[in-house]
């Protein structure tokens, strides 16, 4: 997008008009702030001196009327506008890669109303997660999302690309949580969808929005499920010879409907290095954390059930300590100085599938990156975390300590990478993704994985969004 | 990642001005891709150094003190804006930014520093406090009064007047021979405790013990030395207390303070959102003087979270807090000093 003369002059009047002057920024610096969100590629790129695409705009509207203003102007100059929470997305969601307008959403930040009758939030798009979090807590509830950038993403930004938390398998993923929304389609059309998602009157269009990534409209406001605090929590960890074994126990504690809040299964080169180095235990094997929560009587026995299943499989029971010193360091394993950094290479090629082919897809991902890029001496390391019915997600991520020093190679290198491994992703019934979301990073796969369904997502863009507004380059549309 | 704390993210809404926006601004400058033009000057002065996202910190980087460094290269470069500098000169001058110092010559054990914000902008909080003291049976001598103690100097990337302030500060005490220091503000508390050694290497004197006045306080009153003299009447108002600016910083004041206004009111405070571990400051750091816009909006938001809640006054023991409150309050909520309450109480009974 490149804006001459006077337009750029006359696009920022009109967007100060709607949101006020102190609401529009063109500065230099905040321009650069919003060009990179948690993604490898950006944060590479400006951490070896080079500037990635920055946005011409930053627009900070208070609801959904401004939003909507904001999108009629994008329209009537065809420029983009990309949807920004917290700008915690790992996927290049929310980069301005062809400039135009971040559309900030936390100014839409407040909590419109707690039923507590009916364990619902109603609260902006833009809220802060922990802060919302906070706010329900404060009644003894909580919103059981809890993703490990929750301190940094916005409520908006759980919804848009499908984010799944640490207790999903209990709770469910944040876009099952969800009862309703307020969205201002493309065209500045505002909408509510119905107010309960499980009915039979008709087509679940919100799901539309969900995993849209801002590529079908913004999301300005959702009613959420809540729970409440958990009377307790308790945890502790076992540990397998194999992944084998330890993948059918986690199957059979799911299928058999025992309700852990989490699972997080380690397969043995992360239990031999972050489990090690994070939590300080010397194991070999896989290493799995369970844990049961509510009332007490009843997580007591949903736990003794589990173990009696885990006792089959020959694990080693470490008690509660090492399941307990997990859950206190949880996020630990992502932040510095436990994270991984630059200048090393990295990348989370996070995905799900069905529990027939979970094994076998991990061991092909597993060979054809730690096989394909061993001149690279690269690490392969993996856990699986979110446990379904019917399937597990696997969070497998590649890691090269010495990457190549100039930027443009570093980037072959790594598209090259993740073209091997959603390549073995999707050859063995994988998605491309399971809650981290598409952004501009997956978005090359997105027609090899939806296949004969690719071109009705493209029509229903299309008809939403005939100008390609919004987030342009992002899950596949636009290129 | 301190981004749910972040006073200044808070109230603009804008990513550049959260620490981890201010981070890239300057790293990006290192790495040349970023010019210190007004615009990021803008933001390099943005951060209101309330201890917020260190007290929050998951990536355990001193951020803060990583901002002050990068702006006294700013200030070695000359580049620094008139407003920062400005404020550099007048503390240079005369070694208070609020007023002026008036350094004491009466020698005692007991020491009640009294800083800049204590001195020239809320004395009926100093006068309250020295009141409340001689009631326990401690005369402590009044020092450092109108004293800028080098945090705002330092926040703002003067490190060597900062140590001309601290060693003002030290020289004081140690002439009065002063062996136990109760201090009135967090502010001077922080920078006594932990600044002077983790910013400026400066050492503070062993023989002095420091003391939080809202602590030492609190045990007073739980010893029952009140026992009797405080009103124990108890009040029907919404009152709410509100932790100052800097208290995320001293964990160890968050009980005592609301020990003491229980003792005050006759029953427990109310409690704001921003409260405890993350308590929001109001604009009485550094950045009154770099971004007095942000300063107001968080006062404002301090002032707004009372509203919230229905308070109908706010406490506070913090002389640099309280004056602002005072200043921006618009509301028909009273804004009210603890110590002074306290004091109230006592000439009810
Ligand atoms: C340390 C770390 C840990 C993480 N852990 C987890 C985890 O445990 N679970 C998890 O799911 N994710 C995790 N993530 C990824 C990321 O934080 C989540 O996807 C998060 O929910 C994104 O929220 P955000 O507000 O920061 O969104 P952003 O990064 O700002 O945006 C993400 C995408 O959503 C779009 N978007 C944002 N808001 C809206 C809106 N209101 N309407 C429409 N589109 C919108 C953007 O355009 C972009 O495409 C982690 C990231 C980091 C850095």
């Amino acid at each position: 997008m490149n804006l001459t003369g006077l337009q750029p002059e006359m696009i920022r009047s009109e967007l100060t008009e709607i949101v006020g002057d102190s609401y529009v920024s063109t500065d230099d610096s905040d321009r650069l702030v919003y060009s990179t969100d948690w993604f490898w590629l950006p944060q590479m790129w400006l951490d070896r001196g080079e500037v990635p695409r920055k946005p011409d705009y930053i627009v900070r509207p208070k609801n959904a009327e401004e939003v909507s203003a904001i999108l009629k102007i994008a329209n009537s100059y065809r420029i983009p506008v990309i949807p920004w929470g917290g700008g915690s997305g790992s996927q290049g969601g929310a980069l301005p890669v062809f400039g135009g307008i971040i559309l900030d959403t936390k100014r839409m930040n407040r909590i419109l109303e707690i039923d507590e009758k009916s364990l619902t939030v109603t609260a902006e798009a833009g809220i802060n997660g922990k802060q919302l979090e906070w706010a329900v807590n404060e009644k003894g509830l909580m919103l059981p999302h809890y993703p490990a950038s929750a301190n940094c993403a916005t409520l908006g930004g759980y919804l848009a690309p499908r984010g799944t938390g640490t207790i999903s398998n209990k709770y469910g993923k944040a876009e099952d949580l969800v009862l309703r929304m307020q969205v201002v389609l493309p065209d500045g059309h505002i909408l509510r969808t119905p107010i309960v998602p499980q009915h039979a009157s008709g087509p679940d269009f919100y799901r539309l929005f969900l995993g849209a990534e801002g590529t079908f409209g913004v999301i300005t406001e959702a009613t959420m499920q809540l729970d409440y605090l958990p009377e307790c929590r308790l945890l502790r960890a076992v540990l397998f010879d194999d992944l084998t074994n330890a993948l059918e126990a986690g199957r059979q504690i799911m299928t058999r409907r025992l309700d852990p809040f989490v699972i997080r299964l380690y397969d043995p080169r992360s239990t031999a290095s972050r489990v090690k180095k994070i939590l300080g235990y010397e194991l070999e094997g896989a290493y799995m954390v369970l844990g049961f929560d509510g009332d007490e009587e009843i997580a007591i026995l949903q736990e003794r059930k589990a173990m009696e299943i885990i006792g089959q499989f020959g694990a080693q029971d470490l008690g509660r300590e090492p399941g307990e010193a997990w859950w206190n360091h949880r996020y630990d394993f992502y932040y510095p100085p436990q994270s991984l950094k630059l200048p090393w290479m990295y990348g989370t090629t996070e995905t799900v599938t069905t529990y027939d082919k979970i094994e076998k897809l991990y061991f092909a991902e597993k060979k054809a990156v730690e096989e394909g890029y061993k001149e690279w001496d690269v690490d392969f390391i993996g856990h699986f975390s979110h446990w379904f019915h019917w399937g597990v997600m696997v969070y497998t991520r590649f890691i090269i300590q010495n990457p190549p020093d100039d930027a443009r190679e570093a980037v072959r290198l790594h598209n090259r990478i993740w073209n091997t491994a959603m390549t073995a992703v999707l050859e063995n019934g994988g998605m491309v993704n399971e809650h981290h979301g598409v952004g501009l990073k997956l978005s090359r796969f997105m027609r090899r994985q939806y296949g004969d369904a690719w071109p009705l997502l493209e029509r229903i863009k299309k008809t939403l969004d005939p100008n390609g507004i919004m987030n342009p380059g992002k899950v596949g549309f636009g290129h | 990642m301190c981004r749910h704390v972040a006073p200044v993210g808070h109230v603009t809404h804008n990513e550049s001005v959260t620490p981890h926006g201010i981070a890239l601004v300057a790293s990006m400058q290192r790495q040349g891709t970023l010019t210190w033009t007004p615009s990021a000057l803008q933001v390099l002065y943005a951060e209101p150094d309330g201890g917020n996202c260190r007290a929050h910190c998951v990536t355990d980087q001193p951020l803060p003190a990583a901002i002050a460094a990068i702006r006294a290269e700013v200030a070695a470069e000359g580049l620094a804006p008139s407003e920062v500098s400005q404020v550099n000169d007048q503390i240079l001058s005369n070694q208070s930014i609020f007023g002026s110092y008036k350094p004491t010559s009466v020698q005692g054990e007991w020491g009640l520093f009294v800083g800049d914000a204590g001195f020239n902008l809320s004395s009926s909080t100093m006068q309250a406090a020295l009141q409340l003291l001689s009631i326990c049976g401690i005369e402590a001598v009044p020092v450092g009064c109108g004293l800028d103690s080098g945090f705002i100097p330092c926040s703002l990337g003067y490190p060597d007047t900062a140590r001309m302030q601290a060693k003002l500060c030290i020289d004081e005490i140690q002439r009065v021979g002063v062996k136990k220091l109760l201090v009135l503000s967090p502010q001077d508390l922080f920078a006594f405790g932990q600044m002077y050694e983790e910013r400026l290497g400066v050492t503070w004197p062993d023989e002095v013990v420091l003391i939080d006045l809202v602590e030492f306080m609190a045990d007073r009153v739980q010893a029952e030395h009140y026992k009797g003299a405080i009103s124990t009447e108890k009040t029907n108002d919404f009152i709410a207390y509100v932790d100052p600016t800097h208290a995320v910083r001293l964990p160890a004041r968050l009980d005592a303070a609301r020990t003491l206004c229980k003792v005050a009111l006759g029953v427990a405070p109310m409690e704001l959102f921003w409260r405890r571990e993350r308590a929001h400051p109001v604009g009485s750091t550094a950045i009154q003087f770099t971004r007095p816009d942000i300063g107001i909006k968080l006062t404002e938001s301090r002032i707004q979270d009372a509203m919230d809640q229905g308070a109908q006054a706010l406490l506070c023991d913090d002389p640099a807090t309280l004056h602002e409150l005072h200043l921006r309050n618009q509301s028909p909520m009273r804004v009210q000093g603890l110590y002074e309450l306290l004091i109230e109480q006592l000439g009810k009974k």
